[in-house]
């Protein structure tokens, strides 16, 4: 079927805006989106989307991680080896993490990692045919905010409920930032680390971003300021 | 009868109910009811597989139906191998390599209509696990009566007097047939005429289809 | 050179054969492969056929067992087919249990037998609620080059035309049970259902019918048991079966009915003159 921008779309669908602007130019194709020989066909039942001047993409549900390049992801090590960790973040097979790829690691100098501990890392090598591969460190050799993640607590969900609270127009952390101090990193592969100064926080937070997955942004600040106010009327 | 003449003119299909991401741990799921026909799917995937399954260009489909009863026997192998072969021409099973997809089918109720029910539901399934799809597709079934009556997703009374039923399955972008099975003899004739309505009746699946997603669509992005 | 080709390039190498409107078999797209059947070659069993469709290799034989009908239909006899993939006729199966492939072939056939009606139940049965036959029919594949279905149906359908079924007298007092071999009925076969299968190739302009198609050209056109198999039987269609694979267009549905219609008359006479060679033989 023909569909346009902002549509609800179905697997098999095509649209010719997006032919038609590839035709004039180049176009981005996003996840959800595919050419044929000729024609470009949706792949995954969603609402297609467009940013100007020719990015597409398919908004769709998934709960299955599927590593693409340059995501942050949540990882758990499962296994040391030599000199590779292997790291599960959720995907069909267990991602590789070279030990010389954290912070002012050498060969001397090996970081501390243990089996079981949680890692928050960068997807360097995401290809179909190939092992994922993660890395500790962007290109300066810096850390940054990846590495080992202590303590907290973690837990899944599906993977839109990930970039729905990080778009920056989303309420929910700005508002529940305000109300409470708590640290926070999401991963791409639909896993989320919370940590908090009490448990009633941290499960306050981890509540809070459940329950948001079906709100609009108006019931999100609502809950966000009742879910506050509870919390504060047992604190106090 | 009048109403089922009509139902015959107006294309009705059996009243469709459907909840997406009825299992909370699976990567997709979906619960269908035609009528007062039930099946449950959930999909699995892409996930790690044995070597010996594994296959080095495509994903391989894993389908395990249960039936009520529990116990597997010969009929329901040939059913896992329609659903199978179905979903297998609709997933773009080469951007998985050597990995595995799995379906699981749970017969709930069987009030005629059965087997097209968990086609459907399938797709559904497939669907709300987000797996890159080539096209979706609808399963309809239709039965000759013993007048020689076309009859649209017959009822089990219906069934039990029907000379032959047929299921045809088409997909999503030209409607093309991708899987039929029939029961019982007719003319050729006959079973043009039946291709021909249950083509016409699938435009009815697809845009249920199309009214599941709308709902949920709304609130994710 | 055309083998390292082959194996390059796999796709490639069989389109261009079909661009040039021929198989890499060298048939035409319409042409079947020859059939050869004999009837009644193994003596063990009761009727028997081994057919040979190509390459394809299936031995059936039918023996024949007394049994009591099952409660809710006591008047009809049972008819119980097999069909078995051993590791012997190609080396995708492996031994052990029948394989998925084996029973889904199985389900086919028996759907065809039961769907045609050729065999009546209630022909098999002696004495209602107490003794039916029982005819078991096993195919067993020496051979698998494709086109299963098909070979299976043309020998059991030889089997059962070939059958012929002993008198029995059944003694409701004493429930003795008398089996006269000397005097046999031959079993009443109504119709004569055919199977013909169709690999379908999803070509760039149009889509291509393979008749009758080889392992090889089974595989490059979606895989075992994407076959499109129509099945006539007095000019009545008895079960069209076709599970994913490319998809035909409506056009070439029909083209594959008309050629399924004509090869049953073909298929017809190879049995019919195969079943009478056999009798001449034997009156000798």
């Amino acid at each position: 079927m023909k569909v346009e921008v902002d549509d609800v779309v179905l697997p098999g669908d095509f649209s010719e805006e997006i032919d038609t602007a590839g035709e004039k130019g180049k176009v981005i194709l996003g996840p959800g989106l595919r050419k044929e020989i000729d024609k470009v066909y949706i792949t995954k039942a969603g609402v297609l989307r467009k940013r100007a001047p020719n990015t597409f993409w398919v908004d769709s549900y998934q709960k299955r991680y599927v590593p693409s390049r340059g995501e942050n992801v949540i990882g758990f090590v499962v296994q040391k080896s030599g000199d590779i960790f292997r790291v599960d973040v959720g995907s069909s097979c267990p991602a590789t993490l070279s030990y010389l790829s954290f912070e002012n690691a050498t060969k001397k100098n090996r970081p501390e990692v243990q089996v079981g501990d949680v890692l928050y890392a960068k997807m360097l090598v995401a290809s179909k045919d190939m092992e994922p591969e993660i890395v500790c460190v962007d290109s300066h050799g810096k850390k940054g905010r990846l590495g080992v993640l202590n303590e907290g607590f973690v837990f899944k969900c599906s993977l839109n409920l990930v970039r729905k609270i990080l778009n920056p127009s989303c309420p929910l952390l700005e508002s529940i930032k305000n109300e409470w101090p708590f640290e926070l990193a999401a991963g791409m592969n639909g896993r989320i680390w919370i940590k908090a100064n009490t448990m009633r926080e941290t499960i306050a937070v981890g509540n809070a971003i459940l329950a948001s997955e079906y709100l609009s942004d108006d019931e999100i600040k609502n809950m966000c300021t009742n879910i506050a106010s509870i919390l504060a009327g047992h604190v106090s | 009868m009048g109403a089922e003449e009509q139902n015959i003119k107006e294309f009705k299909l059996k009243p469709m109910k459907c909840e997406l991401n009825f299992l909370s741990k699976s990567d997709g799921s979906a619960i269908l009811s035609q009528g007062e026909t039930v099946a449950l799917a959930s999909v699995n995937g892409p996930l790690d597989v044995k070597m010996q399954s594994q296959s080095i260009e495509k994903s391989t489909l894993e389908v395990l139906f249960c039936s009520k009863g529990g116990k597997p026997s010969v009929g329901d192998r040939y059913k896992e191998n329609i659903i199978r072969q179905t979903c297998e021409t609709a997933i773009l099973s080469s951007l998985y390599p050597r990995t595995a997809i799995t379906i699981t089918i749970q017969e709930l109720e069987d009030y005629g209509g059965f087997l097209s029910c968990c086609l459907n539901t399938a797709c559904l399934a497939l669907v709300n696990s987000g797996v890159a799809m080539r096209h979706v597709f609808a399963a309809v079934s239709c039965a000759l009566d013993d007048r020689g009556n076309i009859l649209l997703e017959p009822t089990q009374q219906q069934l039990e007097t029907a000379r032959a039923t047929m299921n045809f399955v088409f997909d999503s972008r030209q409607k093309s047939l991708v899987t039929s099975f029939t029961e019982g003899a007719f003319s050729e004739d006959t079973y043009k005429e039946a291709l021909a309505r249950c083509r016409s009746a699938s435009d009815l699946v697809f845009s249920f289809y199309r009214d599941i997603v709308t709902k949920y669509s709304k609130v994710i992005g | 050179m055309a083998e390292i080709y082959k194996l390059i390039h796999p796709l490639k190498y069989f389109n261009d054969y079909i661009s040039r409107n021929i198989r890499p078999d060298g048939r035409k797209f319409t042409e079947q492969r020859n059939i050869k059947l004999n009837v009644n070659s193994l003596k063990t069993a009761d009727a028997s056929a081994v057919v040979k469709c190509g390459n394809t290799t299936i031995v059936c034989g039918i023996k024949l067992e007394l049994a009591t009908p099952k409660a809710e239909e006591p008047n009809q006899g049972f008819l119980v087919t097999n069909v078995e993939l051993p590791a012997l006729c190609s080396s995708k199966y492996k031994p052990g249990p029948p394989s998925d492939h084996a029973q889904v072939t199985n389900c086919l056939v028996s759907d065809i037998i039961v769907n045609s009606k050729s065999v009546d139940l209630k022909d098999l049965c002696i004495v209602p609620d107490k003794l039916a036959w029982v005819l078991y029919c096993d195919m067993v594949c020496l051979d698998n080059d494709g086109s299963l279905v098909d070979a299976c149906i043309i020998a059991l359908m030889a089997s059962l035309k070939t059958l012929s079924l002993p008198s029995v007298t059944y003694d409701c007092e004493t429930e003795e049970i008398t089996v006269d071999e000397n005097n046999k009925t031959p079993l009443k076969v109504h119709g004569m259902p055919v199977a013909t299968s169709f690999a379908v190739y999803k070509a760039l302009e149009s889509d291509m019918l393979l008749m009758d198609p080889s392992t090889y050209e089974e595989d490059m056109c979606g895989g075992i048991g994407a076959n499109f198999v129509v099945c006539c039987n007095n000019g009545l269609l008895c079960g069209t079966q076709k599970f994913g694979g490319s998809n035909p267009s409506t056009e070439c549905q029909e083209e594959a009915l008309k050629m399924a219609k004509h090869r049953v008359k073909l298929v017809e006479q190879v049995i019919e003159k195969c079943i009478k060679n056999n009798e001449i033989a034997m009156s000798r």
